[in-house]
Formats: structure tokens, sequence, C-alpha cells
């Protein structure tokens, strides 16, 4: 068994310690004997490769950086990525990357960035009237497990009838810091303002992920055999303990 | 002078009498805020008469460069104590030794462009930008830009002497009008086998064209060249060739060649410079020894990506074999926000004989090492080793330091 991830420009969209999801991906599932290949898609990067992977991953880009790729993300990788997804290709996209993914990013300026419209979902930039959301966060997944992660994003987010939250936040921000939602869901998408290094703490994120590449690869359930996960569950109960 | 400026120095000079008479350990920067309280713009007075004033900015390596030039010039120097480097570090200074022949001061990245608007140095020293503290600084972009617009207008009398090897700091030098200087490696036998993951600037800071690097020597400090744009790499004023470190650690070359730099534009020749630097100890917790009972212990401060993975690099290199402890402490002088240890490259250390981990965050520190293939033994205190490499962030430095030398720096 294999699987191939596909990592969104890692040299421009990695600026919290995001290749901690990567790493995640590979250890937990060469931990379980299941063969893992990293597509690095870039600039020229050909959408062939890109269908070759069976779970995509997008960091947060610095501005510079997002002025960089945006034009290439959008035109270039955009259209056979919202195929994929369509198609129930799971992804995890943390920090701004999900600003990219939504119909558009209204800056502090009052400029509308146009987004890949794959999440039901708009971001806006109130400039120096709203504080920059900064800190630990904790959040109630529907069936009641927690996620722990830190944000920092100035934008605000607004989900529309197309995605289901991601999470109840309990600590922190979260989309807007209004409507008490964290992150999006969009078939097998999760988008989330945690930031960087987001499944080390959150193992069970994690193995959803793989576990539902490997259900759309092999087109049938695969359950994944347990692994000693004490360490990863003592980090995320120090954060719950810490900051609830 | 008027009343207001008299007041605030007066008060200044009181608190910083009453500080250090009563060992209040706060004379490094409460004079300084007294005073800046009264008088907001007390920098400009107090610098008003100071020929020789030099500011040291960049990411890593302030501390042991202000250090180093600060052995150079001797007696007559003096400068901010390590991590007080904000506008009232530096007043406290003026406030504490007004006559002083040599200012040197570490100037922290977010502060030098308002330190800029009341004091006119004859020299800025640009050591490197890295990501540090995203959640305190903002992007390095951002500081970048600050740094463009702040350095843009300087006077021209000022001597601006810029790491080559970083290209956004070569970009900025390349947009100074004044005198520029520069140093860099130029020795590819330090060269990395490969590009680390942890690097800021790999897209050009004048075209946005990918860089093409001959040799990295760390991060994106390297021979850089861009293919799309007229920017070149500057032509450099001296060179590893030049000088020896006397300190391990590559990123200590750096510091070495700024401060014999540094030295050498105020007039001191080389002779003079390379003899000054082999009586250099270094800065609290920047490659520092200390011994207790016979035990010795190493501490590098390692408080971002880059630094961290030169570190891990001095480590593997060094003839002094130990296990090494890492302690993770995320408090504000560290950083709220840990992710950045997933940007160290510990995947290439696996070899030490052993990991210790500790501080507020160990279990985050101990859980990016077994993703790494590296299991190690969290622990509460300083675990006894003959000898002990320890790689703290900056208040877990202060902490390890106090405990074993029973007293307080800042």
């Amino acid at each position: 068994m294999n699987i191939t991830i596909g990592w969104l420009y890692p040299e421009l969209m990695s600026t919290y310690g995001d290749r901690g999801n990567i790493f995640v991906f590979i250890k937990r599932s060469e931990w379980r004997h299941i063969k893992t290949s990293v597509v690095r898609i870039e600039f020229k990067t050909t959408d062939k490769e890109i269908e070759s992977c069976d779970l995509i991953f997008g960091g947060g880009a610095q501005d510079r950086q997002q002025g960089i790729l945006i034009d290439d993300l959008r035109e270039r990788k955009g259209p056979v990525l919202k195929k994929m997804f369509g198609r129930g290709i799971p992804g995890l996209f943390v920090c701004g990357a999900p600003q990219l993914l939504g119909h558009y990013y209204m800056t502090g300026d009052g400029e509308k960035l146009e987004g890949l419209g794959i999440f039901d979902m708009v971001t806006k930039h109130f400039g120096k009237k709203k504080p920059r959301c900064i800190g630990n966060t904790i959040g109630k997944l529907p069936d009641g497990k927690t996620i722990v992660g830190f944000e920092n994003h100035g934008g605000r987010t607004y989900l529309g009838n197309g995605v289901k939250p991601f999470a109840t936040i309990i600590k922190g921000c979260g989309n807007n810091g209004e409507d008490g939602t964290e992150g999006a869901v969009y078939k097998n998408c999760i988008a989330t303002y945690s930031h960087g290094p987001f499944l080390p703490k959150n193992p069970h994120i994690a193995d959803q992920l793989i576990s539902k590449a490997l259900e759309i690869k092999y087109q049938k359930k695969i359950p994944l055999k347990p692994l000693d996960d004490s360490l990863e569950w003592q980090a995320h109960k120090a954060i719950l303990q810490r900051f609830t | 002078m008027n009343l207001r400026t008299h007041v605030a120095i007066t008060a200044g000079t009181f608190v910083s009498f009453v500080s250090r008479t009563f060992r209040l350990g706060a004379g490094a920067t409460w004079p300084g805020e007294v005073a800046l309280r009264i008088q907001p713009r007390i920098l400009r007075y107090l610098s008003k008469d100071a020929k020789h004033v030099i500011l040291v900015a960049g990411t890593n390596g302030k501390t042991t460069t202000v250090k180093m030039i600060k052995t150079i010039l001797g007696n007559n120097a003096v400068s901010n104590t390590s991590g007080a480097n904000l506008d009232n570090g530096l007043i406290s200074t003026f406030i504490r030794y007004p006559n002083a022949g040599y200012y040197i001061f570490e100037v922290d990245e977010a502060t030098l462009p308002n330190v800029l608007k009341d004091l006119t140095p004859e020299i800025i020293v640009l050591t490197n930008l890295f990501r540090d503290q995203l959640d305190r600084y903002g992007e390095v972009d951002t500081i970048a830009e600050k740094w463009l617009v702040a350095l843009g207008g300087i006077e021209r009398q000022t001597n601006v002497i810029v790491n080559a090897d970083d290209p956004h700091l070569a970009f900025i030098g390349s947009k100074i009008t004044g005198k520029v200087k520069y140093f860099g490696l130029e020795d590819p036998s330090l060269f990395l086998p490969k590009m680390q993951h942890a690097t800021d600037t790999i897209y050009c800071p004048n075209c946005g064209a990918r860089l093409t690097f001959a040799g990295v020597y760390y991060s994106h400090l390297g021979k850089w060249a861009c293919g799309n744009c007229s920017f070149t790499p500057p032509k450099e004023d001296v060179t590893a060739a030049d000088f020896t470190s006397p300190l391990e650690g590559v990123y200590n070359t750096y510091n070495t060649l700024a401060a014999a730099l540094t030295a050498q534009t105020l007039g001191i020749n080389k002779a003079d410079v390379r003899e000054a630097l082999t009586h250099f100890t270094p800065a609290f917790g920047r490659m520092e020894t200390i011994v207790v009972n016979d035990k010795r212990i190493k501490i590098l401060l390692s408080k971002n990506p880059t630094g961290y993975n030169e570190s891990l690099r001095t480590v593997a290199a060094s003839v002094d074999k130990g296990p090494v402890m890492l302690v993770l402490n995320d408090r504000i002088p560290d950083g709220r926000d840990i992710s950045w240890i997933w940007d160290v490259d510990f995947e290439a250390y696996r070899n030490f004989p052993k990991y210790y981990v500790s501080g507020d965050r160990s279990l985050d520190i101990a859980l990016r090492l077994k993703y790494a293939g590296i299991q190690p033994t969290v622990v509460a205190d300083i675990p006894d080793e003959n000898m002990l490499w320890i790689l703290p962030t900056y208040s877990a430095m202060l902490e390890i330091r106090k405990k074993l030398t029973g007293r307080k720096i800042l």
C-alpha cells in the first residue's frame, strides 16, 4: 500500500514549521508499513503530477510569497485541485492557505483578491480596526473530541452554506471571533486557522486524513493499525489543561 | 537643554544609582524607561555629543558582535546589557556612562527605525535577517521594508556595514546612498551539502525571481545570484580569509567579520584587530562554558530555526562530545509560538549520545524529536553529566545560568 502526498509550494507556503504536518503524514504511514512519496507542487508541476496525489497539504505564506504564487495557484493549479477535491481527495490547509481557497480575500485597503472558490467562504481584513488573532487555540469537533493549535492571523473568515465549520472554538479567536466557528470542512478537505504543525498534537486528524486518502485510492475502507500515541496525547492534554 | 530634559536625565541617573547601590538588578532598562517617560525625545539629547555610536542590528549574532567590537576597542567602550536592546536599554547606557569614548549598542530589529529618528550613528552593522518570533516581529519582509525606509533616510556620514551573503540585506545596502561596506565568507569549504528548509530570502528582493545559489553557508546566506534582473552580489571588503573567529561555529565567523570590519572602519589596523580577538571571551549563553564541580556545560542560546540549526551543527563539529539538552520555553522573551521547532533539522543529528528535553514546552520538543526518530528523556532539572551541551531559548538560558552560577544577569 502507498500514498502520495502533494505539498503546495513548500518553499513559499512554509512560515511556521508547516512541514511538521508532512512529517506526520510520512511517519504515521511508515509506522504502519504504508509507503509514502511526496510531490512538491511548484510552478513547473504538471496537472498529471498533481493528479497522482492522494492527499494535499497547504501551509501558510508570508505576504510577499503569497504574491509570488497566487496567479500560478489560481490559474494553473486551481482547476485540477478543484476537480480532485470534488471527487473526495482529502486535503489539509492551515494558517493563511484557507484564505486562498475561499471566494475572495478583502485586504485592509479594500482590495478584493479573488481566491480559488473551492471553499464556500470569504475572508476580510479590517485593517487596524481589528487586532490580529494571536495565541494558543482549543476547539471542539462535532464528535466531542478536541483539537489544539496556535493561530496568528489578521483576516476574519465567514462561512457560507457550502461548507461546515471544522470545530467550535473554545479558546482563541477561530474564524472571526464572532460566530464561534473554527475552520471549515468541504467534502474531505479541512481548513483551519491553526498554523504550522497542526497534526503532531492532533493525531486523530492526521489518521482521519490518511484513512480517507487510502479509502479514495483503494475504493474500500482500510482500517489503520493503532499506534502508541501516548506522547502525542500528553502534549495535547498539556495544552488543554494550561489554556482552559 | 530644557527643563524637561534636565529632569529626565536627573531622574534616570537617580534610578540608575539606586538600582546599582541596592543591587535591584533593573539598571539595564529602568533608568532609561523613567527618563523616556519624562522626555520622549531623550535619546536625541543624550546622543548629541557622543562621537562614536555603533549600532548592531539583525536577527542573530547581535550580542556576540557587540562584545567582539567592545573587546577590540578596549576600556573606552561601553555597551547595553545583552537583551536590553530597546530604546530604554540604550538610554540607560547613556545615563550610566555619560562620557564614554565609544557606545556600542545591539538594537532590536523592530526598534532600529525608531532609534534612527533620534540618533545618528557613526556605524550601523546589519548582521542577518531570519524568521524569528513571528508572533512578535511579524514577517522577515515586514522588518526588511521598515529597515529600507529607515536606512534610506540615513545621514551621509554614517557607515553601514552589511552582510553580503544575505540577499535581502545586500538589497538594502544597494539602496543606501551613503557609505556601505560589505563582509562575506567567500569560503566554499564551508558550503552545506544541500539547502536547509529554514530559509527566508530565496526569491530575489528586487524582482521576485527564484535566486540561484552556488552554495549556502546556512539558511539563505550564501553565494547567491539572480538570473532574471540586474541585482548582483556586492564585492566584500573583508572575507573569512582575513580574520579567524575566536569561537566555534560558522555563525561566529560572520560575527567576527562584522566586528573586524567595524574596527577597521574606525581606523584600527588589521594586526591589532587580530590580536584583540584572541582575548575574546563569549557573551552569556553564547557558546559559553560553565564549569561546576569539574563538570563542563556549554550553553548555546538557540531561539529560532536558523540559530538552532547552527547550534546543532556546531555541537556535531566540536571536539567536545556529550549529551545534548534542549530547553524550550514559550514566555514573552522566547515568543509564545513554538511552531518553529518543526523547521529545525533534527533529522540530521540523530547520532548524539543522548538527548534530554526540558522547559515549559518539553512535550512539544519531545514530540518533534519523536518524528525525527529520536527518543529523548524528559527532565525537570539539569542532568548530571561530565560534559553537557545545553541549547536553551532565551528565558530558559537565563534560568539555567542562574541555577549554574547562582546569580542573575538581567
